[in-house]
């Protein structure tokens, strides 16, 4: 299943951020894809603010993982936000242990997650972020969910 | 004997190990930098970096300890200061390891440092007649932070960057533009070549605090490119960087004009920018402060800071426990 959403603006990518964050569910891992500066890391700050995020979330490039701690309704604790541009091998993704670190009312969101797809299998969410000709953004959401969060994602891309 | 402190610095790239006295006077720096290993990825490898600090910390630590005139096996130091954060999880705990276990065999404390309040006590390495207050711009491939200092290990962060580090955004323009990494050195020295605002680049963070932005200078140089192909690489380059130093010197004006002090310092890898030396030398010029510039060596990530910084925090903080683990995301704000 997919659903698409345009954004116009940033401030449109971190609202779609902080409506989607009504759909995670604890133990997601959600891949963020595309190219330099299309969205991904204003993206992450929406799906924060939407989880209840207090700090600032900058960019994660440089410790690979950062971990914020979050309060919401949805029974997510931590949110993951990785970053795997630096990383050149498999291997050193599956070092990250993402998979163990959603284990525990936590999800993860992975920007250049493409780079790693195969590491996590069909089990997890994509975000594709392409840039439009007009300089808006079209979010594409990839998924095999259950009909409950479908139709959360059907409200959402409306 | 003077109470001399081993540092120990592993955060990200570099293995390095350097001895300090007590007027931090160094007696030894090595830094044995995996940077060649990566400049082949165009980014940091993280494990190929943990990796590359196992084989070298024991040969780095024991080159700093004979360089310093002390037997290796048993030198007589005072502690070890280790960064535990932030930085590389993995990279961090090699460190880490390292200086818990020199610390058990030769019966001496270690202390856990800041990796960003090491940076924050490099000037204190290069001048003597160093007067507080002082501003610092701390700016790295990881960091980005406007800093008041009222004495060593007094600080408060007036403002920091709201998405990438300086260094990152220079990092990854680089890699755009097919550049080779690290990036700064590369758009610095093609700058020197092209023209300033031949690219129209927008004027961010105009607001009256003192955070930094530079994602959105990188995201209009991307657009740009993509829209502009024949523009000139140099042309791009001396327009980004010019963008970076012109908010980097607004935002420090700022702080110079709310907050009086008497130095102004630059710290971290992108203090050996060219436009950004010369602009903070200006700025100091023109308020009358001393200006606090780091010598190349001193720019980038070394261990004679953390054993300064570990110094300081020994002699006021009493050393860490065995139990301490290392903090990937560790925040200045939060080092008291």
């Amino acid at each position: 299943m997919s659903w698409q959403r345009y954004c116009a603006t940033a401030e449109d990518t971190i609202a779609a951020g902080e409506a989607f964050a009504a759909v995670l569910r604890p133990s997601d891992i959600v891949l963020l894809s595309g190219t330099l500066g299309a969205g991904k890391t204003t993206f992450v700050q929406g799906v924060a603010k939407g989880l209840g995020v207090r700090e600032r979330v900058t960019s994660p490039t440089f410790t690979m993982v950062r971990e914020h701690t979050s309060s919401n309704a949805l029974g997510i604790e931590t949110l993951h936000h990785c970053d795997v541009y630096r990383v050149e091998s498999l291997d050193e993704v599956l070092d990250l242990a993402l998979g163990e670190l959603v284990e525990d009312s936590a999800v993860a969101l992975v920007e250049w997650g493409e780079l790693a797809a195969s590491v996590f299998g069909r089990d997890v969410m994509t975000v594709d972020f392409r840039v439009d000709d007009d300089d808006g953004r079209t979010l594409t959401v990839d998924g095999e969910l259950a009909a409950t969060r479908g139709a959360q994602l059907d409200r959402w891309a409306s | 004997m003077m109470g001399l402190v081993l540092g120990i610095e592993t955060s990200c790239d570099e293995t390095a190990a350097s001895v300090v006295d007590e007027e931090f006077h160094v007696l030894s720096s090595v830094i044995e930098s995996s940077i060649d290993q990566h400049r082949a990825f165009g980014g940091v490898v993280p494990e190929l970096a943990g990796r590359a600090h196992v084989a070298t910390i024991g040969p780095v630590v024991r080159r700093a300890l004979s360089d310093a005139g002390l037997d290796p096996h048993d030198p007589k130091i005072l502690g070890i200061a280790v960064t535990s954060g932030p930085g590389l999880i993995g990279s961090l705990l090699v460190g880490l390891s390292a200086a818990k276990a020199y610390a058990l065999a030769w019966g001496v404390p270690f202390v856990g440092v800041n990796h960003l309040e090491g940076h924050l006590f490099a000037p204190l390495l290069e001048s003597s007649d160093l007067e507080w207050p002082l501003t610092t711009l701390l700016v790295s491939g990881g960091h980005s932070l406007i800093v008041l200092q009222s004495g060593p290990g007094e600080h408060v962060v007036l403002g920091e960057t709201i998405d990438d580090a300086a260094g990152e955004a220079y990092d990854k323009v680089a890699r755009w533009l097919g550049l080779g990494y690290p990036g700064g050195p590369e758009i610095d020295h093609l700058a020197q070549t092209g023209t300033a605002g031949s690219l129209k680049l927008p004027r961010s963070m105009t607001g009256d605090d003192y955070d930094l932005s530079f994602s959105g200078l990188k995201t209009a140089v991307v657009r740009a490119t993509e829209k502009q192909r024949d523009l000139p690489v140099a042309d791009v380059a001396a327009s980004f960087q010019a963008a970076v130093a012109e908010q980097l010197l607004r935002k420090l004006r700022r702080a110079l004009e709310h907050h009086p002090v008497k130095g102004l310092a630059l710290a971290g890898g992108v203090a050996a920018n060219s436009a950004l030396r010369s602009g903070v030398t200006e700025l100091a010029q023109e308020f009358g402060v001393e200006v606090h510039l780091p010598t190349m060596a001193m720019c980038t990530d070394n261990a004679a800071m953390i054993a300064a910084a570990g110094t300081y925090r020994l002699r006021h903080d009493g050393p860490s426990t065995w139990d301490l683990s290392a903090s990937p995301n560790w925040q200045l704000a939060d080092v008291s």
